[in-house]
């Protein structure tokens, strides 16, 4: 089994050591960060209005704009839900990983990623427990396992990272929004401010993996990976579009709403702006042949 | 003879054009037919084919393992 350590490089270790003296310098207390106030006003929009999943089409005309303020409260909830699972699936694999065989190089900084990811799942599900009173639930079973090793190894750097990456864009976009309220800018730019280091790392980390399955495995394998990665974004586009947002936003027909959304091709370049960033990283290291989405 | 699992059966030849037809009684998730990233999109379909709401925190995988236990328990379809 390679896992990492017998594939770590110089310049591997030299950008460890450095996120890892970056994540104690920014190091902060979570709990005493934040100011929550009891409530957050019904009347402004929660998410950045280019970001909620109705933008842009005719489905957003047809709520106006009341009814996309409400959407955008609710589908705030669901991004932080959405992160509050992830990020408790991601510490799941990267406890499991930590100071075992192949992995005591990166395990030091693991430590700074579990303790980072652990404060950020506080105050993601802080948010939806102050603001919306729940967290959605996640619907997506692990149903099989990789055979391969270094395969499973690869895809679940792989997707902690396009996750991170997608949910950046996010995070960056409201940091900036002066029009979102101060709490959802602070929430999304401190995540924002950790999760540059993170992306920095699990870039590093997921082409130090390709390389030693690119040595090993057959072409046809390695589209298959880059087949299944695609399909992970596509799935992670699409968890946008939650019909359980659309029925607590006061939407009828939730399924069809999600349906007519996921069809309309005017939809299209916003979901490719969330995913730019990731795609480009994954042609230019040559584990994408391009950069063609399988449509749903 | 139409069924309304016929939607579902659809759903899953169109995602796997080397498959003719599908047995009723075949393990969906052990054939890795579904999948962890096609899951959800197809609670969704039989959520919307079935009429019955089905929330996310009642799922149980079994229930969707073949077309057959789907539809005794989203389509009150017997054997």
């Amino acid at each position: 089994m390679s896992a990492v350590d017998s594939a770590v490089t110089d310049r591997f270790i030299e950008i460890l050591d450095r996120l890892g003296e970056k994540s104690i310098e920014d190091y902060y207390n979570p709990y005493q960060m934040f100011v929550w106030p009891d409530e957050l006003p019904e009347d402004m929009f929660w998410m950045s209005q280019d970001l909620v999943s109705a933008h842009g089409t005719d489905l957003a005309e047809e709520l106006g704009p009341s009814g996309m303020r409400s959407l955008s409260k609710w589908e705030s909830i669901n991004f932080y839900s959405l992160n509050v699972h992830g990020i408790r699936e991601l510490l799941t694999e990267v406890i499991s990983r930590i100071h075992m065989p192949g992995f005591e190089v990166p395990s030091d900084f693991f430590h700074h990623f579990i303790g980072e990811e652990n404060e950020h799942m506080w105050f993601f599900a802080e948010f939806c427990r102050r603001y919306g009173k729940k967290i959605y639930q996640s619907g997506a079973p692990k149903l099989s396992r990789v055979e391969d090793t270094d395969v499973e190894n690869f895809l679940v750097f792989a997707r902690i990272l396009l996750f991170e990456e997608m949910v950046d864009h996010y995070n960056l976009a409201m940091s900036e929004d002066e029009s979102l309220h101060e709490t959802i800018r602070q929430v999304n730019r401190i995540h924002h401010q950790d999760e540059s280091r993170h992306i920095a790392f699990g870039r590093e980390l997921v082409s130090l993996l390709y390389g030693t399955l690119r040595d090993r495995l057959d072409e046809a394998r390695l589209r298959e990976i880059e087949g299944y990665l695609k399909r992970y974004l596509v799935y992670s586009i699409q968890s946008f579009y939650n019909p359980y947002v659309y029925r607590d936003a006061g939407i009828a027909d939730s399924l069809g709403f999600r349906g007519r959304l996921l069809a309309d091709e005017r939809r299209r370049p916003f979901e490719r702006r969330a995913v730019r960033k990731p795609l480009s990283f994954l042609v230019r290291t040559g584990i994408f042949a391009d950069d063609v989405l399988p449509t749903v | 003879m139409t069924s309304r699992l016929d939607p579902v059966r659809e759903w899953i030849l169109a995602r796997h054009p080397e498959l003719d037809d599908l047995d009723s009684h075949l393990d969906l998730i052990e054939n890795r037919l579904i999948d962890s990233l096609t899951f959800i999109e197809f609670v969704f379909l039989i959520e919307q084919h079935s009429g019955e709401s089905i929330p996310m925190d009642t799922i149980q995988v079994d229930d969707f393992r073949t077309l057959n236990s789907i539809g005794k328990r989203y389509f009150q379809l017997t054997d």
